[in-house]
């Protein structure tokens, strides 16, 4: 449950992070157009949204909300990772 | 965007365009925009306790584990396959409580779980008995009830403890120090959120090789990412200590002991001894009262059985409420007649006012958590401990730049940076040897926890002492080979000195020792990691009149 929580959260990080010109550049070499970008955005939050839903549900409001908080802060940290190691790569 | 380089030297408000005609005119350090003087108190209420601060997140960082930290520290008590029976267990523990604390007025057992293998107890120091101090304690086996044979250890307690009473001073003011350093974070914390004016932005931003930027960008990262958590730890920090710091609306509104005593009824399940009756009884026994509480909440969701007044005919038990999976502190306890064994009441909620605070404080202990929670708890906290190790670094690293004469820093620059290396690379040090001594100093030797924890400072007190008569970056580079070294061979020592070496248990799957091994690898790898990286670091050279510009801009988002 807590895996998938971080998954989820994984991949919501990475779509805002593609949400943004900067990491578009570092990730995919090229910016996207502004559709797409708005996209990514939409999605990544969405999939926010989504993921505490689904943690609360299962776990309650309690640890749901403990689940959530721990899962997201270490999600953007492999975010941050991945596209530096992406970065590094290209470099 | 990012370009440092573009800006004029000039002080601007925010990055915006001047607001009045006012700061348009003044430059330099006359006007300054709200983000500057947020900045400003950022660097110094971060700088000012940054080291006991550092100290503070990393040993309250490993005190998640620190029920592992103690199992590991007593090798000679076996892996425990399952938790044993919290209703027998406190039973044995009471039998020979009857005989160690032989007229005592209130003794209290922590029973075993999951993850410890002891029952803690403390009782308080019997009417007329030679020893000293309020409160005795002592840990025994769940198995026997009798003392542990193991080894004299206060094992990850003492990283608990340093985490908000620090040592070698009354625990008062250990708890004192430790709120003010608390209060000094959460004006960090929330300066630092203002100043960083581009949180969203610049969320996943990592400038490689800019020197003072990449710092900025690894210190802004870690404290964002972690933010939640970081204002949770620190506001809850200060929260379980609340009615030390601010007692007075209690003593205001509290007119009588009895007002005092439904009070602390709502913070916790510690009853006071009442008045004794002076007609001898015998305790009844505690298993049957335990076996009524794990009816109500469960096979092993029991913490803790206290007993006041045992041997007296107005004995009292109260069987305490576990706190698994339970995020909240607030007591749930059956108190039952210690005589007759009956049940005379059931605390089963509090008000909203101390259920607030039962959660604010059970978030800050993560005692809760089941292991996943646990791991989260942990990496995050590891994450606060380097956003502070990352801003103490920062403040050298920015003034470094634009020392006159870098052979010859002055004074105060010497001192941060000296006091940087002790406290981040030698705290490593000392928390390894803290270990190392666990398991080298002989197992008879009096006074045995005390030495460890004397060694534990001798050895912090070393690397101070190192780091003042190296040169700052051999100093950081050495102290973080010998921590790297020190980790990666601990295992080896484990294997060397007691009979649950990595294989073995990996063999049993005892995961708390092959863990245990595994995590100081990762750990030393981590360390081997930055003192490579500082080793290999080539410091970039500019251009004095192009640095004068270029610094500035960047102050402000630091």
């Amino acid at each position: 449950m807590v895996g998938l929580t971080l998954g989820l959260c994984v991949m919501a990080f990475a779509f805002l992070a593609l949400g943004m010109e900067r990491h578009q550049q570092a990730v995919l070499g090229r910016a996207l157009d502004a559709g797409r970008t708005r996209g990514f955005r939409i999605a990544g939050w969405c999939a926010l949204v989504i993921t505490l839903r689904m943690i609360v549900g299962e776990a309650g409001w309690a640890m749901g909300l403990v689940y959530y908080a721990g899962c997201t802060s270490l999600a953007a940290g492999i975010v941050y990772g991945a596209i530096l190691w992406r970065q590094r790569a290209r470099a | 965007m990012a370009n440092p380089n573009d800006a004029t030297p000039q002080v601007r408000d925010n990055g915006r365009a001047p607001k009045s005609a006012k700061s348009t005119k003044s430059t330099g350090t006359q006007s300054k925009g709200v983000r500057q003087s947020m900045s400003d108190l950022h660097t110094w209420a971060g700088l000012l306790v940054g080291w006991l601060l550092y100290a503070m997140f990393l040993t309250g960082t490993v005190s998640y584990f620190k029920e592992e930290i103690s199992q590991w520290m007593r090798p000679e008590l076996a892996h425990q396959q399952q938790v044993p029976d919290p209703a027998a267990v406190s039973q044995r523990v009471a039998t020979t409580l009857a005989t160690l604390a032989d007229g005592t007025t209130q003794w209290s057992v922590q029973l075993p779980t999951a993850r410890s293998n002891l029952a803690s107890a403390f009782w308080r120091t019997p009417p007329g008995s030679a020893q000293k101090g309020m409160f005795q304690e002592g840990v025994f086996d769940p198995a026997t009830g009798h003392a542990v044979t193991a080894r004299d250890t206060l094992g990850g307690e003492f990283f608990y403890r340093f985490h908000f009473q620090f040592y070698y001073m009354p625990v008062m003011w250990g708890r004192w120090l430790a709120g003010l350093c608390a209060m000094f974070m959460l004006v960090a914390i929330v300066s630092g959120v203002i100043t960083h004016k581009k949180i969203f932005v610049d969320f996943f931003t990592f400038r490689w090789g800019k020197g003072q930027r990449s710092w900025l960008d690894a210190h802004n990262a870690l404290s964002v990412f972690g933010l939640p958590f970081h204002l949770m730890i620190t506001y809850t920090g200060l929260v379980t200590l609340m009615t030390m710091y601010m007692p007075w609306a209690g003593e205001v509104a509290l007119k009588s002991a009895a007002q005092r005593q439904e009070v602390a009824a709502q913070l916790n399940a510690f009853i006071r001894p009442g008045k004794r009756q002076g007609v001898a009884a015998p305790l009844a026994n505690v298993d049957r009262m335990v076996r009524e509480a794990q009816a109500r909440w469960g096979e092993n969701n029991v913490l803790r059985v206290t007993v006041t007044n045992p041997g007296d005919a107005s004995a009292r038990v109260a069987v305490s409420r576990g706190e698994a999976l339970r995020v909240s502190v607030s007591p749930q306890y059956l108190l039952f007649d210690g005589v007759s064994g009956k049940l005379l009441e059931t605390h089963d909620h509090v008000g909203g006012a101390a259920e607030t605070r039962g959660v604010l404080y059970a978030l800050h202990m993560g005692r809760f958590g089941d292991l996943p929670a646990r791991w989260l708890y942990f990496i995050v906290s590891l994450a606060g401990t380097a956003m502070v190790g990352t801003g103490l670094v920062m403040w050298t690293v920015k003034r470094r730049q634009k020392l006159p004469d870098p052979m010859r820093p002055y004074f105060g620059f010497r001192l941060v940076e000296r006091l940087n290396i002790a406290s981040i690379a030698g705290l490593s040090i000392a928390m390894t040897g803290y270990l190392w001594s666990n398991r080298l100093l002989p197992v008879a030797l009096p006074h045995r926890a005390d030495t460890e924890i004397n060694a534990f400072f001798a050895i912090w007190a070393a690397t101070l002492l190192y780091a003042l008569v190296r040169p700052a970056k051999r100093a950081w580079i050495e102290l973080l080979w010998l921590a790297a070294a020190l980790l990666a061979l601990l295992p080896v020592l484990n294997a060397l000195t007691t009979q649950r070496p990595f294989w073995r248990s990996v063999a049993q799957g005892d995961f708390v020792f092959a863990g245990f091994d595994l995590m100081m690898w990762a750990l030393a790898a981590l360390h081997a990691a930055l003192a490579w990286r500082t080793a290999t670091h080539r410091p970039r050279e500019k251009a004095a009149g192009k640095r004068a510009t270029a610094t500035l801009p960047q102050e402000e988002e630091a």
